[in-house]
């Protein structure tokens, strides 16, 4: 009993003292999501969810640095129909097949007091990479009552332009060359 | 804007919408039915989940009718939400919400929305849609608000379409839907894309 006590305490102060420095967080991926948005015709809006991703994050709250690197699997992309999902997936889009995936990775994280409010780095896509600034909407942390960890997210948001990636399909038909991304994502302290 | 009719140069630019204002009516002078249509009708709900990111989960392909009059001012829609086919890209996250003390699926297939009480702008697009929405079972008032709205001629099915973007909050509490609380917000903004296919020529 007194030697967990012992390892127990020993395990909170390692804690409290790495808690003043970087600390590696993992996408949660239950409540980590990025979903685009375009216009139809100037009426309504078309979504379309990725549900497979996979990534990290550091950050330094002291410090006011962080890294993320995000994976996203272009495959996974979810409409709610099918017939857009596989044009979606096809070589007028994300072209999934010969790029299975889309990469983010960022090193220069912009803080409001201990939030934060920007994150800027590169977005690969279709082997492409071009700059990318993610906004934040919300930023916390807080101590997840069932993990008993802090947990670290927020809603970002940034306007991609597609053809930058060479994703030109539409353009010509009128359809918007200005994608919006938006991407709730929230991160287990590890 | 004021029409200055002492100023003939100012008649003249006026004459294309005066014109189009006079045969406007005569197009539009019926209720015209419409069709939801299934590639472009779907509503996204938001919460927030523990003050830190957003959940959203997605139903649809909505099905429903609108009819619309513009001329006169009004309209009716009624849609049909198939309440099991909630996806939120989590299997786990949509059978949570599937279960009783939320969407209660099994009990309430189907959610509805019908709505008597159209908003039109002087151009005569929607600009807010008031009835009743019942889910649960329960039916409470709701008052959809376009962000925008548009009629337009679908090139590939070259038919009129018409529809837009509404949003609309509701509390999830009022619809007795309390889990969760307070780590999850009792506001549920939805967001609404419709568009609809005109039935009749």
């Amino acid at each position: 009993m007194i030697r967990s006590t012992l390892i127990a305490t020993a395990l909170a102060a390692t804690a409290l003292g790495a808690q003043a420095q970087s600390a590696t967080y993992a996408i949660d991926p239950t409540h980590t999501f990025a979903t685009f948005e375009i216009s139809h015709f100037g009426t309504s809006t078309n979504r379309g969810r990725f549900d497979r991703k996979s990534g990290t994050v550091t950050l330094d709250k002291a410090a006011k640095t962080g890294k993320v690197d995000l994976t996203i699997e272009t495959g996974s992309i979810n409409s709610g129909t099918a017939a857009f999902d596989k044009h979606l997936q096809s070589k007028d889009f994300f072209n999934a097949a010969e790029f299975p995936t889309a990469r983010f990775v960022a090193d220069k994280f912009s803080f409001n007091g201990d939030k934060v409010t920007e994150v800027t780095g590169t977005l690969t896509l279709l082997g492409k990479t071009n700059p990318v600034t993610l906004k934040a909407n919300n930023f916390n942390c807080y101590t997840n009552p069932m993990l008993k960890v802090e947990v670290c997210g927020g809603d970002f948001e940034t306007t991609l332009v597609r053809s930058q990636y060479g994703m030109a399909w539409g353009l010509n038909f009128g359809f918007s060359d200005n994608v919006r991304l938006i991407v709730q994502v929230e991160a287990v302290k590890q | 804007m004021t029409p200055c009719f002492a100023d003939p140069a100012r008649l003249f630019a006026l004459w294309p919408a005066l014109l189009l204002a006079a045969m406007a009516p005569a197009a539009m002078a019926a209720p015209v039915d419409y069709a939801l249509d299934p590639s472009h009708s779907f509503v996204t709900f938001e919460v927030l989940h523990f003050d830190t990111a957003t959940i959203r989960g997605r139903f649809g392909p909505l099905a429903g009718e609108v009819t619309l009059d513009r001329e006169a001012r009004r309209g009716r829609v009624q849609v049909v939400i198939d309440t099991a086919a909630v996806s939120t890209g989590l299997p786990v996250l949509d059978a949570r919400v599937r279960r009783d003390d939320l969407l209660a699926t099994a009990a309430h297939p189907q959610a509805f929305f019908v709505a008597e009480r159209f908003d039109f702008a002087p151009d005569g697009g929607v600009v807010a849609v008031m009835g009743e929405f019942t889910l649960r079972g329960q039916s409470r008032p709701l008052r959809l608000v376009a962000q925008r709205f548009r009629c337009y001629t679908n090139p590939l099915l070259r038919r009129e379409v018409c529809g837009g973007d509404f949003e609309a909050d509701l509390q999830r509490s009022d619809f007795g839907m309390t889990f969760g609380q307070p780590f999850v917000t009792d506001t549920v903004r939805l967001k609404i894309a419709v568009e609809a296919i005109r039935q009749t020529p």
